[in-house]
């Protein structure tokens, strides 16, 4: 009985939001504004108190239970409350009145963004070493893409164009002609996948996003 | 021939020692190798610098957090100088909670290049907004009731550069410089919505995604990965816009160092693929 209720608001809200896409007329504009955007931007904002009481809960839980890794997760709690803290005083100027204006933006600038462009920097010598050890010309399709890769490297440095001037146009012609050709078919592909499980899960076929495994 | 073989199975942590001087040493002593120009990144500069000094502004939307700073900063901070060079007044936005501090920076650095733009009037900080395409299509409502304040809470009717923005109609152009698949949802909603001109800078990885885009015209420029960035500060100087130092140009050596050696690296895995194929026949 209780399921009916939620299958219900997702095939009225469903339609009503095909249709009105389909209604150039303020009423249409309105209900989409008030539906769509107000509720849906509510949505987002509620949904920073579970994600932010799961990721409280879960370090803990780990730090009691001294998990392995425990100590990450102490790390990872102080740095949550700190943040938090020091961006609430900052905004309300509190920190100006210890000297300490801007606080906030110093430990974004000098530790968060370091930190994260560090992490994301460490994936260049995973990928060089990945590249060395499987990058293999086993098959015509292989050989294929790594000529392909070869080509589309040497094309984004300035030093391919040293090596041989036309290298970026043939770089560019493999982007531009068969890369587009395939990205366009995967695109339909995408596209016709996303309108078939939009209205199965609009007209109650599929129910797994209920929780339960769909029964 | 052994010793051969053995070139073929180097220990990755001398693979990590190679990369990390083949990107360190550029950056220490820059090569200083010229960047040229694509029409995809030509175009972006054309549509900024078409705009008419002291009109319709740009909104730029720094959708990126640290993790993608190095790559995409420099495009942000290019278009920024860009706008402030030629006047030309900019909006920046946020749909990232860790770009409002990239966001304030860019913007906090490039006006100290240009004394005589003033905060308010030439540029605006718009700040974060939760929400995601939810806030594209909202901007498309009404921009005021999107961005009631400025990132400093100055409410939006009182900043001279906000107060007669109502929706995209107001905005000559919307760049998006992101990390992500957020580029497709501006152009689902501000480009097919509400008919807003739309340009991109994105990382290199993702760049292949984006072409179908340019060529329906829903992206009318884009710039990809460093390069991107390269290309940009390269027309910047070369139209005697920006003499500040190029960032993403001092990049692009170290990525050419670290392209380079991959490829020596792929070749050598293959020459041993080969012959260890051979040595087992």
């Amino acid at each position: 009985m209780d399921r009916r209720i939620p299958l219900t608001i997702v095939l009225v809200l469903g339609i009503l939001m095909i249709l009105q896409f389909f209604i150039p007329s303020r009423a249409s504009e309105t209900f989409f504004t008030d539906i769509f955007v107000r509720w849906g931007l509510l949505l987002y904002i509620f949904a920073l108190i579970p994600s932010v009481g799961s990721l409280i809960r879960h370090h803990w839980r780990k730090v009691g239970a001294r998990r392995e890794g425990w100590a990450y997760s102490i790390v990872t709690l102080i740095g949550l409350f700190v943040m938090i803290l020091v961006g609430f005083l900052d905004r309300e100027h509190v920190l100006a009145k210890v000297k300490a204006a801007g606080l906030f933006r110093t430990l974004f600038l000098n530790v968060q963004v370091p930190m994260q462009a560090s992490m994301f920097g460490i994936l260049a010598f995973y990928m060089a070493s990945a590249s060395y050890r499987a990058f293999r010309a086993r098959t015509l399709e292989a050989t294929l893409l790594l000529v392909a890769a070869f080509i589309v490297m040497f094309g984004v440095i300035p030093f391919g164009a040293y090596v041989w001037d036309k290298i970026p146009f043939i770089s560019e012609w493999l982007l531009e002609v068969p890369n587009m050709a395939a990205k366009r078919g995967i695109r339909f592909g995408v596209g016709l996948g996303i309108a078939a499980t939009s209205l199965k899960i609009i007209l109650g076929i599929e129910r797994s996003w209920m929780g339960g495994g769909g029964k | 021939m052994i010793w051969l073989l053995k070139l073929f199975k180097i220990d990755r942590r001398i693979l990590f020692l190679l990369i990390a001087a083949a990107v360190i040493i550029p950056l220490v002593r820059p090569l200083g190798l010229p960047t040229a120009v694509t029409p995809h990144a030509q175009h972006l500069f054309d549509a900024v610098d078409r705009i008419p000094p002291r009109t319709k502004p740009v909104l730029l939307s720094m959708d990126y957090g640290p993790n993608v700073m190095p790559e995409l900063q420099p495009m942000s901070m290019a278009v920024v100088r860009h706008c402030l060079a030629r006047k030309i007044p900019i909006i920046v936005m946020t749909l990232d909670p860790n770009g409002v501090g990239l966001a304030e920076d860019a913007l906090h650095r490039a006006a100290l290049e240009y004394p005589d733009v003033k905060e308010g009037v030439d540029y605006a900080l718009a700040g974060f907004k939760v929400g995601g395409y939810l806030v594209m299509i909202s901007i498309g409502q009404d921009f005021q009731t999107t961005f009631p304040t400025d990132a400093a809470g100055h409410p939006s009717k009182e900043v001279p550069i906000l107060t007669n923005i109502k929706n995209y109609d107001d905005i000559a152009l919307v760049i998006t410089i992101a990390g992500s698949a957020i580029v497709e949802n501006w152009i689902v909603f501000a480009v097919t919505r509400y008919h807003a001109t739309l340009c991109a800078g994105i990382t290199a990885v993702s760049s292949a995604d984006y072409y179908p885009f340019l060529q329906t015209g829903q992206l009318t420029g884009l710039l990809a990965g460093m390069k991107g960035g390269a290309e940009y500060e390269q027309l910047l100087a070369n139209n005697d816009l920006s003499h500040a130092p190029k960032r993403a140009s001092q990049g692009m050596d170290a990525i050419s160092s670290a392209h380079i050696l991959i490829i020596i690296f792929i070749i050598l895995g293959n020459i041993g693929y080969f012959l260890g194929r051979r040595k087992k026949a």
